[in-house]
């Protein structure tokens, strides 16, 4: 049987997860793996909620923002972009590769881009295979 | 607490792709006293009103209602909740239908994606707050600084739906800069006559009891926010009743002083007591102390003994500070032009002959210098005129932008000069022409039809070279034909770009409004909300905001009134939305981090206390500050720590 990750995606309320629900309405079809946590924006997500998914049993997270300068509130997804490079460098003192966690933009209007990121993510971390934390 | 599931089959739409007997049968076992139902279309009317008895009837305090889009419904099933009785924030959606039934192409995985995210849903709804919304008394008067058009078209406008306003303005006259123009693009429509309308009813119309007007005067202190702000104005004194000058002007003649007149750009003088001009409004002269000999320890009075009104003249009137409560505030400050000496090929400030646009503008109005007469200071009238355009914009070495109205001017000059001067040849010089709009190519086509007028490309502002010596000046440029010439010019117009006025670092302080890379007010959004700052409660309008004309600034400044209006009801509280950070006081550390992130600087740091807090008003409940805080003692309403890690337990159990 192939592996199946499991994956925690945070997508913010206001581009992200509304790229998401175009993605729905235009019914295109993607792999179940990614479970998503609404968050209202990117700047919310907070290291620690990521290192708690991977404790919790996940294999991969993704983190889903507004394109630069589209922030509902202005500059959440700045904020999220700079932590995003500390996270990594403490993600690697936990043993977590850097490449489960993905940090990405996606629009409103980006259903279709939406559905690629979620493919491409699930298929890079089903190519890592399990993550095993020591 | 009774965790009651609805699950909506959405027609078949959901129930086509997710099992939902399975999935009520998974949840049970997880969660036995968690109840189930399900529901056909919860969201139309006979959906909404079974949910409402279901939730009264089995006693359910808490919802997770498995449906489509929060973003959809979400609202309209905290109204179930609220209809029930229940408190709408203990209520959790599940998106079923756009990012499971709908993406996801096997039955299987879809209904084990559905248990997974219910199970999140239940695990979050038990841990959700009761939340309130809060409501707020406010004020509904509103303060604008700035009597430019922008802002004395948003003060009437508010005014006129029985608004009490403050207009604070820093000169003694209101008007801005249109007061100062003879004639303005498109319809050459003189500058003071099209905002005299504007103007009398704010100083003598049926609502100008309902508007305060104070010129000379500046704010110099802001607390509160939106709904309740406290401003500190400062007036400086006129020595001059406004009230009871009858504007006649009796005693500027007999006073002995005369000094530069900076509303005519120091190209004439005037004398310590007047009007900056003819007509100004309000119509009430004012003594400037740096210029008057009695401020200088002289006993002259002799303004006061022409003056035929009794008390009209206050020698002793003293600097007042007001405060004023207001709800909102709107800032029209308006812009100035860019200094022309910083391109010091072209002579400006060097040849007395070459002059800027708002120079120009006062040597064209009958009010100004040469009482509307074009002449050099010579005093002949000129042969041969250049006008150059986009000085100093559209230029990586000055400003990038395109000030939108100096070719629009450069044409209404040239219209003004070949009407009163008909046998002048002019000259214009162009980097690039804009002229937009369904009226604004008149002048434009007026002058290219003009056989006198000649209109020649530039490539770089360099390229024009202004030399001389007296009253002869000659610029070498290019000719239009590939070569560069030389010629003679009796007058130099330049049209520099515009820029945000000098005070607008000083007020975007006072107000916290951040300026943009060119130093305009930042808006909130370019296309959907540019007549609305970054902080709540304060508007902006007109070229503060953004070069631009007129009709733009106005336009801008009805839309700021629109606002205003439809958020600060008389008599309507403010509701504060719950979904907002706090800081638990007993732990912050006093670090500061959340301070600097929190984008609409909500966060205020108290240093007796040394704690951080956040003002509800203000907060948008991004939770960017509760990401922050090195601590962890910021609590973001409805999306706690607690509440996103129980969801992450639920959909990777
Ligand atoms: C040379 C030239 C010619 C133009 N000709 C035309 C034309 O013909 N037609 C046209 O449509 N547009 C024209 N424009 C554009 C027009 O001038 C502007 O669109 C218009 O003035 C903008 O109005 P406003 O209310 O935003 O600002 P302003 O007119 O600049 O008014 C701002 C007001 O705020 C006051 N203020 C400044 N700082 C403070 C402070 N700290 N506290 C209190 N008050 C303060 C100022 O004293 C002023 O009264 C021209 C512009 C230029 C430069
Ligand atoms: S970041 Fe946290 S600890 Fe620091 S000031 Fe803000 S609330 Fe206090
Ligand atoms: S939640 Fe966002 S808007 Fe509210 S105080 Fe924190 S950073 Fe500011
Ligand atoms: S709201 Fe989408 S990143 Fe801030």
């Amino acid at each position: 049987m192939t592996f199946e990750p499991k994956i925690v995606g945070f997508l913010c309320n206001w581009c992200s997860y509304a790229g998401a629900d175009k993605a729905g309405a235009s019914q295109m079809q993607y792999p179940p793996n990614v479970n998503v946590i609404r968050v209202m924006c990117s700047g919310r997500v907070d290291p620690q909620l990521v290192l708690k998914s991977f404790k919790a049993g996940a294999d991969g997270v993704l983190i889903l923002a507004c394109h630069p300068k589209d922030c509902h509130y202005k500059e959440g997804n700045y904020r999220a972009a700079s932590r995003n490079r500390v996270l990594l460098q403490l993600l690697q003192q936990f043993g977590i590769p850097e490449e489960r966690c993905r940090f990405d933009y996606v629009s409103a209007g980006e259903g279709e881009r939406f559905s690629k990121v979620i493919g491409e993510t699930v298929e890079a971390v089903r190519a890592l295979g399990p993550l095993e934390l020591q | 607490m009774k965790v009651g599931v609805v699950f909506c089959k959405c027609g078949t739409a959901i129930t086509e792709k997710i099992d939902a007997d399975q999935v009520q049968q998974r949840l049970k076992k997880l969660y036995p006293d968690v109840d189930f139902v399900t529901v056909d279309l919860a969201c139309s009317e006979g959906g909404k009103e079974f949910v409402e008895a279901y939730l009264k009837d089995k006693g359910i305090d808490r919802m997770v209602i498995s449906a489509c889009s929060p973003r959809d419904h979400e609202n309209t099933f905290k109204g179930c909740m609220h209809r029930a009785g229940r408190n709408p924030y203990l209520m959790q959606m599940v998106n079923a239908r756009e990012q499971i039934a709908w993406v996801t192409a096997d039955k299987v995985a879809a209904t084990d994606k559905a248990v997974r995210y219910l199970d999140a849903a239940v695990r979050r709804v038990m841990l959700h707050d009761k939340l309130e919304s809060k409501q707020l008394d406010i004020c509904p008067d509103v303060l604008i600084i700035g009597a430019g058009p922008a802002g004395l078209k948003t003060a009437l406008t508010l005014a006129e739906s029985g608004r009490k306003v403050i207009i604070v303005e820093k000169t003694p006259v209101i008007g801005g800069m249109p007061v100062r123009y003879e004639d303005t693009f498109p319809k050459m429509e003189c500058g003071p006559c099209m905002l005299e309308p504007i103007m009398g009813d704010i100083l003598h119309g049926p609502h100008s009891a309902d508007i305060e007007l104070l010129t000379m005067a500046e704010v110099q202190g802001v607390v509160g926010s939106y709904g309740n702000f406290i401003v500190q104005i400062k007036q400086r004194p006129r020595y001059v009743d406004p009230h009871k000058c009858i504007g006649c002007g009796e005693c500027t003649a007999p006073c002995p002083v005369s000094t530069k007149n900076p509303f005519n750009y120091n190209l004439d003088e005037k004398k310590a007591v007047g009007f900056t001009f003819a007509g100004a409004l309000p119509n009430s002269v004012y003594i400037d102390p740096e210029a008057c000999v009695r401020f200088k320890g002289e006993s002259c009075q002799l303004c006061k003994d022409a003056c035929p009104v009794e008390g009209a003249f206050v020698f002793d009137d003293k600097e007042r500070v007001l405060e004023r409560n207001v709800g909102a505030i709107a800032v029209m400050i308006g812009s100035e032009v860019y200094d022309c000496s910083r391109i010091p090929n072209l002579g400006y400030g060097k040849f007395p002959e070459v002059y800027n646009s708002v120079e120009f503008e006062r040597i064209l109005s009958s009010t100004g210098p040469t009482s509307g007469e074009i002449k050099s200071r010579t005093g002949k009238p000129p042969e041969n005129v250049a006008i150059v355009h986009c000085v100093g914009s559209l230029d990586s070495k000055h400003k990038d932008y395109c000030s939108s109205v100096c070719c629009q001017a450069a044409f209404k000059f040239s219209h003004l000069i070949d009407k009163r001067v008909p046998t002048a040849k002019i000259t214009h010089f162009f980097k690039e022409l804009v002229v937009p709009g369904k009226e604004e190519f008149h002048l434009f086509h007026e002058a290219q039809n003009n056989t006198k007028t000649k209109l020649i490309r530039y490539g770089s502002i360099e390229e024009l070279k202004v030399s001389g010596s007296g009253e002869r000046i000659s610029m070498e440029h290019p000719n239009g034909k590939g070569a560069t010439e030389k010629t003679i010019f009796d007058m130099v117009v330049l049209c520099p770009a515009m820029i945000p006025a000098e005070d607008t670092a000083k007020v975007g302080k006072l107000l916290e409004l951040t300026q943009d890379k060119a130093g305009f007010f930042d808006e909130m959004h370019g296309r959907m909300d540019s007549s609305l700052s970054k902080v709540k409660g304060v508007c902006l309008a007109g070229t503060c905001q953004a070069p631009g004309d007129i009709q733009r600034s106005i336009n801008q400044g009805l839309a700021a009134a629109g606002t205003i209006l439809s958020g600060l009801v008389p008599g309507r509280k403010l509701e504060i939305d719950p979904i907002k950070a706090s800081v638990d006081a007993a732990r912050c550390s006093g670090c500061r981090v959340c301070n600097s992130v929190c984008p609409y600087k909500a966060i205020s740091f108290d240093p007796a206390k040394k704690i951080s807090h956040v003002n509800e008003v203000l907060c948008m409940g991004c939770g960017t500050c509760v990401a922050a805080c090195p601590v962890g003692v910021i609590k973001g309403n409805h999306f706690s720590n607690q509440e996103i890690m129980a969801e992450i337990d639920g959909v990777l159990s």
